[in-house]
C-alpha cells in the first residue's frame, strides 16, 4: 500500500468530496448566528466586533477632531478669546489622549479583529469573548473618558503627563487620574488584543499558509501585537507609579526625596516611540494588501517588506531618546539615538519603493477611491517621513522640538501613515462586510481631506520656526505668525468636509449583510478574505499553495463555496476552528470556541466601573465593581474555556484526523499564557529599570544613609516560600503527567499559603523595621516592587480557588489540564518573580554599598 | 505696529458716520485715536470693541461710549469734559484708579473721537 | 507688543522669535543646517513623487526600471544609508562645533529658573552679597560666551532663544548648561516650549544684547538698590506696597522685603515687560496688571488687588514701582 499523499500538497484531490451531507451548511450557520435584539450585547463573532470596534474607533477620531477644530478656531488668530485656557489646555490633553490611545491604537487593532480571520481563513480567533470583552472596556471606558470634558475635569497637562506637573501638588484635581483612567483602559484592552492577534496569526492560520504564503497584513499585525507586548508594559508600569504616587505620594518623580521626573520621561518614551510604529505598521500592511491588488499583481519584494516589518519593530526600541534631546542627555548618547533615527529610515524606505515598483510592474492603476488614498498615503507620509530626519539631527531638533514645526511633523506621520491607509482600507475592504461605497463620496473626500490636511499642517513648519510653542492656547502679533495660522485653521475646516463626507458615506451605504455571502470580490483581490464569506468565515477552510489563492486557483471560491476544503461543516456541534502549527500551518487540532454570552460583557462593565469609581474616589462603590469584574471573569472562563475533549478526535478532510482538544505547549491557551507572562515580564524589566535608574541619580547612597532595613530573616523566610510553592507546584505537575489527578487539591492548597507566606514575609520585615513608603525614593521603590508581588499574590490567590472548584467539580484531569497548565505557569512565574524581587530590594543594595 | 494697523482696521470698520453732531471732535481723528489706544494699552483695564485682546476688567466696557451719560460717573459726557478726563484723570475724581498716562492735548483728540466712535 | 495681551501698541523693538533670523554664532550654525536640510529634503521628496508619477503613469522602459527588486535595494537601501551617513557625520560636526567651540575669556555665567509662569534671572558674583536678580529679561554684552545654567523652580520648563540656540529643559533636581553668544546688539524673545501648566502660552522674556558698555552701564545701575521716593505721592506707594503685603513674596532690594516667591522688584521700573513678556510696562499696565492678574493671566500664582486697594492706593503703587528703574 502506498503512504497517503500529504492532504496539503497541491496534487493531492481536495480534502472532501461531493456531494456534501444534508443541512451540513444549515447546521452552520444555526450554530454561528448572530444574537439580536436585547441579547445583541453578548455578540462575539470578530466580524461584528470589528465593525463595532472600527465604528467606536471612528466616532473617537470624530470627537477628538471636533475639539481639534474648536483649537483651530481659537488660534486662527492671535489673542483670541473662543476658549479659555483652562479649556483649550483640556482640549489639547484630550485630543492627543484620545487620537492615540483612544483612535489610532484600536482602530488598527479593530481591522485586525475584523479582517485577521477572513485573510487566514479561520472561523474566529481563537479567543473570541477577550476581543469582546476588550470591545467593551474599551468602549465603556473611553465614553467615560471624553464625558470628563463637560465637567471640566478633562486632564489638561499633555498627552504625556510629564510629573511634576502631573504630580499631586501641582495637579491636586482629579484631572490626571480621569487620564490614568482612560490609559488604564486602553492598556487592558492593546494587551488583550495583542494575545488574540498573537495566537490567531500563528495558530489559527488556513492549513498549508506557511509564515512565508502568510498576506503581508498578517506580518504587520503580529510585528503589530509584539510590539504592544513590549511597549505596552512601561507605559502600564509608569502609570502604577505615577497613580502610586499621586495616591499615597510614594516619591518616584519628586526630586527633593530622591525621585527623579526624567524616570517618567523613559518609561513614557520607551512605551511611546514604539507607539508611532504601533499604529504605522498595521497600516503599512493595508497598504501592501490594497496596491497589489489595484496594480493586479503580487508585491514585488514581499520578502523584503516583511524583513522591514520586523526590523522597524525591533528599531523602533532603540528611539525613544529622540523625544528627549532637549533635556541635558550627554552628546554621545544623543549621537547614537540620533543614529538609530536615521537607521529607522532604511526599512520605512525598502517599504515605499517596493510600492512603487509594484505599481510601476503593474497594470497602470485606475484612481478608484482606494487608490487615491494611497496615493495621498505616499504623499503625505514622504513629506512626514523627510521631516522625521529633520529632527532626527540632534541640533535641528534642539530648535525644532515642541514647536509647531514637530505639530506638523506628527501629523503628517499620523494622518499620512495612519488615517489615509485606514480610510483607504475601509473603501477597500467595506465590500467584504455588504457592499461598496459610494465613489462619489469617496473621491470628494479624498480630495477635501487631501487639501485640507495639507492646507492645514504645512504652514505649521513655518510658524514652528519662525517661533510658536506647541501647546498655546494663543500667541503674540507681530511674530509673523498671523497667515500661517490662519490658513491653518482654514485647512482644518476644509479636512473636516472630507472626513464628514467619509461619515456619511459610511451611514449611506456601510452594510452587515451576515449570510448574504457579502459584496463578492470587486477589485479582484487574490487573498482570502474576498473568499464568500458568513459569520463562520469561509464555508470550508481553504488549502493554501500560495501568498493570493485566488489568483492562483481561479476556482477557489466555488470550491470552498461547496464545501470541498476543509471542515466544511462541525465535528463538535460547537463553534470550533482549526488550529495549524506557527510555522508551516499544519493542522493539529480542532479548538472549541466559546459562543455569545453575557460572562464578558458583565466583567467589561465592572472593570470599567472600578476604575470610574476609584478615579472619582468612590472607593467601596469601585470595590464592589471589582469583585462583580472578577466574578464575571470566572463565570466567563467557567464556561468558556477548557471543554475537555467532547470526543476522541475528528476527520476534518483529505485523511486528516485530529484531537479535538488539547493540553500542553501545542495548546493555544498555553500560547496565550506565555504572551501575558512576556508582557508581565516587561513590567517587571521596567520595575528593574526604575531601581537602577533611581540608584544612579542617587549618588548619596541606595538605600540612603540611615534607612531602616529589614533583618536577614524576613527576606530569607520570603524566599523558602516562594520556592516552596514553586517545588509543589512541579510535583504536581509531574504526578499529574503520571495520571495521578488526586495530587491537585492538597498540592494547591499548601502551595497557595506557602506564596502568601513568602509575600507576607517580605513585606512584613520592611514595614516592621520602619521603612515608609512615602519617605524616599528608595522606600517608594521597594514598596512598588511589594505592591507588583502582592497583585501576582493575589491573583494566583484567585486562580488557585478557581483551579481547586474545578477539580472538584470534576474539570481537571490528566487529559483535561489546560486550566491546571495555564494557572501552573502563571504561579511559577509569580514564585519566580517573587524572589527576583527579593535580590533586587535585599542583596543588590548590598552588593553596590 | 503690523498688529496695531490690522486691530485698527478692525475699530473703525462702519464707525465714523454714525457720531452724532455734538459727539464730534474738531481735530480728532479716530483712526490715529484706536492706534494710541493700542499703545497705551488701554485694554490692559477696559474692554475695547474691534481691540483685539482688549479684555480688561479692572475698568468700565468702553463699548458705546458716546451714549454714556458720565465721563468716570462725575463729568456729563460731552467732548470738552471727556477730553479734560483724558489728559488728568486724578484731576476729575482724585479716588480714581485711572493714572494720568500723560496724553497730550492732540493725543486726547484722536483718542476721544476714537471713544465717541465705538458702538 | 502682543497682542496676546490686552496691551496692542508697537514696540521700538521686534519680537524676534524666528529660528531663520539667527543674532548669534550658534543660531547661525543651526539655521545653515536647516537650510541644507530644507533644500536635500525637498530634492528628495520631489523625486520621490516624480518616481511615483512615472510609476503610475510613465512609459513602459522607465516602468520596467522602476518594478524591479533591484530598485528597492538601491532606491530603499543604498541610498539612504549613503545619505544618512554623510548627514550623520555633518551633523556630528555641528554638534561638535556647538560643544567645543574655543573659549575666550571666561564664559559670563548666568542662571536661570524656570518658575510658574516666569523666569528669575540671576547674575552670581555681581555684588558682595551674592548677586542681583531680576526677572523675565536677561541682559548679555555682545561678543561675550554666555553660559545659562538653567533650573527649575517647580515643574519642567524649557528655556529657547531661538534666534541665539536651541532649547534646553529646565529639569526638575537638575541644572542644565547653554551656550551661547549674540554677535550684535539686538532685542530678542524668547518662550518656554515644555508645557508647564495654566499659564504656559504666556510665559516669555526677552534677551537684551548691548555692546560691552551698554552691558556694564545695566550692571552698574542694577547693582544699586531700589530707588527712594522722590515725593509725597511714590512715598504712599511704597506705603501701600507694605501695607498690601506686597514684600510677602517680592523682593526689593535696600528695603526690608527679600522673599523670592514672586520676581524681584529691584529695578521693575526699568524691564521692558511685565508679566513674563505679557504687558508693556508703565504706570497703566502695572495698575491694571496689579488689580486684574487674575483677569489678564488666570492661573498665575499672584492674586488680583482690586478687592485689597482703593483708586488712589493703585495708581499710587503703580506710580512707585513705575520708579524703581
Amino acid at each position: 500500500m502506498t503512504p497517503p499523499a500529504d492532504p496539503l500538497s497541491p496534487d493531492a484531490p481536495l480534502p472532501n468530496p461531493l456531494p456534501r451531507p444534508e443541512g451540513e451548511v444549515e447546521k452552520l450557520k444555526e450554530i454561528w448566528k448572530t444574537p439580536f435584539g436585547w441579547r445583541f450585547p453578548t455578540v462575539v463573532n470578530n466580524n461584528w466586533i470589528g465593525v463595532l470596534y472600527v465604528g467606536t474607533a471612528l466616532l473617537f477620531f470624530v470627537l477628538a477632531g471636533i475639539l481639534a477644530l474648536v483649537m483651530r478656531l481659537q488660534l486662527a488668530v492671535p489673542g483670541n478669546a473662543i476658549l479659555d485656557h483652562e479649556t483649550y489646555n483640556q482640549f489639547f490633553t484630550t485630543h492627543g489622549t484620545i487620537m492615540m490611545f483612544l483612535f489610532a491604537v484600536p482602530a488598527m487593532e479593530a481591522m485586525g479583529v475584523y479582517l485577521l480571520p477572513a485573510m487566514l481563513a479561520a472561523r474566529d480567533l481563537p479567543f473570541p469573548r477577550l476581543s469582546a470583552y476588550a470591545y467593551w472596556a474599551y468602549l465603556i471606558g473611553g465614553l467615560f473618558f471624553f464625558g470628563s470634558l463637560f465637567f471640566g475635569l478633562a486632564p489638561n497637562t499633555g498627552w504625556y503627563m510629564y510629573p511634576p506637573l502631573t504630580s499631586k501638588p501641582y495637579s491636586p484635581g482629579i484631572n490626571a487620574d480621569f487620564w490614568l483612567l482612560g490609559i488604564g483602559f486602553i492598556e487592558i484592552s492593546a494587551i488583550a488584543g495583542a494575545i488574540e492577534i498573537i495566537v490567531g496569526i500563528l495558530r489559527n492560520r488556513a492549513p498549508g499558509m506557511t509564515l512565508a504564503r502568510m498576506p503581508l497584513f498578517c506580518w504587520a499585525m503580529l510585528v503589530f501585537a509584539a510590539m504592544i507586548v513590549f511597549a505596552f508594559p512601561a507605559i502600564i508600569w509608569a502609570t502604577i507609579l505615577l497613580e502610586l504616587e499621586r495616591a499615597f505620594d510614594w516619591p518616584f518623580f519628586l526630586p527633593d526625596r530622591g525621585g527623579d521626573p526624567l524616570l517618567w520621561q523613559h518609561l513614557f518614551w520607551f512605551f511611546g516611540h514604539p507607539e508611532v510604529y504601533i499604529i504605522f505598521l498595521p497600516a503599512a500592511g493595508m497598504v501592501s494588501m490594497i496596491i497589489p491588488t489595484m496594480a493586479r499583481t503580487p508585491l514585488v519584494g514581499y520578502g523584503l517588506v516583511a524583513m522591514a516589518l520586523v526590523a522597524t519593530g525591533f528599531l523602533s526600541f532603540g528611539l525613544w531618546v529622540h523625544h528627549m534631546y532637549t533635556t541635558g542627555i550627554p552628546q554621545l548618547s544623543l549621537s547614537f539615538f540620533s543614529s538609530a533615527s536615521f537607521a529607522v529610515t532604511v526599512p520605512t524606505g525598502v517599504q515605499v519603493f517596493a510600492w512603487l515598483a509594484t505599481l510601476a510592474v503593474g497594470r497602470r492603476v485606475t484612481l478608484n477611491v482606494p487608490t487615491l488614498y494611497m496615493l495621498g498615503f505616499l504623499f503625505i507620509f514622504v513629506l512626514g517621513g523627510l521631516t522625521g530626519v529633520m529632527v532626527a539631527v540632534v541640533p535641528f531638533d534642539w530648535q525644532a522640538h515642541d514647536t509647531y514645526f514637530i505639530v506638523a511633523h506628527l501629523h503628517y506621520v499620523l494622518i499620512g501613515g495612519m488615517v489615509f491607509p485606514l480610510l483607504g482600507a475601509l473603501y477597500y475592504w467595506a465590500p467584504t462586510a455588504g457592499r461598496k461605497l459610494s465613489d462619489r463620496l469617496g473621491r470628494w473626500s479624498f480630495w477635501l481631506l487631501f487639501g485640507g490636511i495639507n492646507l492645514t499642517f504645512f504652514p505649521m513648519h513655518l510658524s514652528g520656526l519662525r517661533g510658536m510653542p506647541r501647546r498655546v492656547y494663543t500667541y503674540p502679533s507681530g511674530m509673523g505668525l498671523e497667515w500661517p495660522n490662519l490658513i491653518s485653521s482654514i485647512g482644518a475646516f476644509v479636512a473636516a468636509v472630507g472626513v464628514a463626507c467619509v461619515v456619511v458615506d459610511l451611514l449611506r451605504n456601510f452594510r452587515m449583510e451576515t449570510g448574504g455571502g457579502g459584496g463578492g470580490n470587486p477589485w479582484s483581490a487574490g487573498t482570502l478574505e474576498w473568499l464568500p464569506n458568513d459569520t463562520y468565515a469561509a464555508r470550508s477552510i481553504p488549502r493554501v499553495h500560495g501568498r493570493e489563492p485566488l489568483w492562483e486557483n481561479p476556482r477557489l471560491t466555488e470550491e470552498v463555496e461547496q464545501g470541498r476544503h476543509f471542515l466544511p461543516g462541525t465535528v463538535t456541534g460547537r463553534r470550533e476552528t482549526i488550529v495549524t502549527s506557527p510555522v508551516a500551518a499544519v493542522p493539529q487540532y480542532v479548538q472549541v470556541i466559546p459562543g455569545p454570552s453575557w460572562a464578558h460583557v458583565v466583567a467589561a462593565a465592572g472593570t470599567a466601573g472600578l476604575f470610574t469609581m476609584l478615579t472619582i474616589q468612590l472607593v467601596w462603590l469601585a470595590l464592589a465593581f471589582g469583585a462583580l469584574a472578577v466574578l464575571a471573569t470566572l463565570w466567563w472562563l467557567w464556561t468558556g474555556t477548557d471543554y475537555g475533549p467532547l470526543r476522541d478526535d475528528a476527520e476534518i478532510g483529505g485523511g486528516l484526523r485530529v484531537p479535538v482538544y488539547l493540553a500542553g505547549p501545542d495548546s493555544t491557551a498555553w500560547w496565550a499564557m506565555i504572551v501575558l507572562l512576556l508582557v508581565d515580564g516587561t513590567v517587571f524589566a521596567c520595575l528593574l529599570f526604575t531601581h537602577g535608574f533611581l540608584w544612579l541619580v542617587n549618588p548619596e547612597g541606595w538605600p540612603p544613609p540611615g534607612t531602616p532595613l529589614p533583618h536577614a530573616v524576613w527576606p530569607l523566610f520570603s524566599a523558602m516560600g516562594y520556592t516552596g510553592s514553586a517545588v509543589l507546584l512541579w510535583l504536581a505537575d509531574r504526578a499529574l503527567g503520571h495520571g495521578r489527578a488526586g495530587v491537585i487539591l492538597p498540592a494547591v492548597l499548601l502551595a497557595l499559603p506557602l506564596l502568601l507566606l513568602g509575600f507576607g514575609a517580605d513585606l512584613w520585615g520592611y514595614w516592621s523595621a520602619g521603612l515608609r513608603p512615602t519617605t524616599h525614593s528608595f522606600a517608594s521603590s521597594v514598596y512598588a516592587n511589594l505592591f507588583w508581588q502582592g497583585l501576582h499574590a493575589a491573583i494566583v490567590f484567585v486562580m488557585a480557588l478557581y483551579l481547586a472548584a474545578r477539580r472538584l467539580a470534576g474539570m481537571v484531569d490528566p487529559v483535561r489540564r489546560v486550566t491546571f497548565d495555564c494557572v501552573r505557569l502563571f504561579w511559577l512565574y509569580a514564585a519566580t518573580q517573587g524572589l527576583a524581587g527579593l535580590v533586587l530590594t535585599h542583596l543588590v543594595p548590598h552588593a553596590l554599598r | 505696529m503690523r498688529a496695531t494697523a490690522f486691530a485698527t482696521v478692525i475699530a473703525l470698520a462702519g464707525c465714523d458716520e454714525a457720531v452724532p453732531d455734538h459727539l464730534r471732535i474738531p481735530g480728532g481723528n479716530a483712526r490715529l485715536g484706536a492706534r494710541i489706544v493700542a499703545e497705551r494699552d488701554c485694554g490692559v483695564c477696559h474692554v475695547i470693541p474691534g481691540l483685539r485682546g482688549a479684555r480688561g476688567r479692572v475698568g468700565p466696557s468702553l463699548a458705546g461710549f458716546g451714549a454714556r451719560g458720565y465721563v468716570a460717573g462725575v463729568l456729563p459726557n460731552n467732548p470738552d469734559n471727556l477730553l479734560w478726563w483724558l489728559q488728568d484723570p486724578p484731576a476729575v475724581a482724585p479716588g480714581t484708579a485711572m493714572p494720568d498716562l500723560g496724553l497730550r492735548q492732540e493725543e486726547a483728540r484722536h483718542v476721544a473721537a476714537f471713544l465717541y466712535g465705538l458702538r | 507688543m502682543s497682542a496676546v495681551g490686552p496691551g496692542t501698541g508697537d514696540r521700538a523693538w521686534g519680537d524676534a522669535q524666528s529660528v531663520l533670523e539667527p543674532l548669534g554664532p550658534e543660531a547661525e550654525l543651526i539655521a545653515d543646517l536647516t537650510w541644507v536640510l530644507f533644500i536635500g529634503g525637498g530634492i528628495i521628496f520631489l523625486a520621490t513623487m516624480l518616481l511615483l508619477a512615472v510609476a503610475i503613469r510613465g512609459g513602459d522602459g522607465p516602468r520596467r526600471i522602476l518594478g524591479s527588486r533591484r530598485f528597492i535595494l538601491w532606491a530603499g537601501v543604498a541610498f539612504p544609508v549613503v545619505v544618512l551617513s554623510a548627514l550623520l557625520v555633518g551633523t556630528l560636526r555641528v554638534s561638535a562645533a556647538l560643544d567645543n567651540r574655543p573659549m575666550g575669556a571666561e564664559p559670563l555665567k548666568i542662571e536661570v529658573i524656570g518658575r510658574q509662569f516666569w523666569w528669575e534671572v540671576r547674575y552670581p558674583g555681581t555684588l558682595p552679597s551674592g548677586g542681583i536678580v531680576t526677572a523675565n529679561e536677561i541682559h548679555i554684552p555682545v561678543g561675550r560666551e554666555v553660559e545659562l545654567r538653567v533650573s527649575a523652580g517647580d515643574v519642567y520648563h524649557s528655556l529657547w532663544i531661538p534666534t541665539l540656540h536651541g532649547k534646553i529643559d529646565m529639569v526638575p533636581g537638575r541644572t542644565n548648561t547653554l551656550r551661547l553668544r549674540a554677535a550684535r546688539p539686538g532685542v530678542v524673545r524668547g518662550q518656554c516650549t515644555e508645557f508647564c501648566g495654566a499659564q504656559h502660552a504666556l510665559m516669555a522674556f526677552y534677551v537684551v544684547a548691548e555692546t560691552p558698555d551698554g552691558y556694564e552701564r545695566w550692571l552698574e545701575r542694577h547693582r544699586l538698590p531700589a530707588a527712594e521716593p522722590v515725593d509725597e505721592f511714590l512715598a504712599t506707594g511704597r506705603k501701600v506696597f507694605a501695607a498690601a503685603g506686597c514684600g510677602g513674596c517680592h523682593a526689593v532690594r535696600g528695603t526690608e522685603w527679600d522673599a523670592r516667591i514672586g520676581p524681584d522688584l529691584t529695578h521693575v521700573g526699568s524691564r521692558l515687560s511685565l508679566a513674563a513678556g505679557t504687558l508693556d510696562n508703565h504706570r497703566g499696565t502695572l495698575g491694571g496688571w496689579i488689580a486684574g492678574v487674575q483677569d489678564l493671566k488666570p492661573g498665575a500664582n499672584m492674586p488680583s488687588y482690586n478687592a485689597v486697594l482703593d483708586g488712589r492706593e493703585l495708581r499710587a503703587v503703580s506710580a512707585w514701582l513705575e520708579s524703581l528703574r
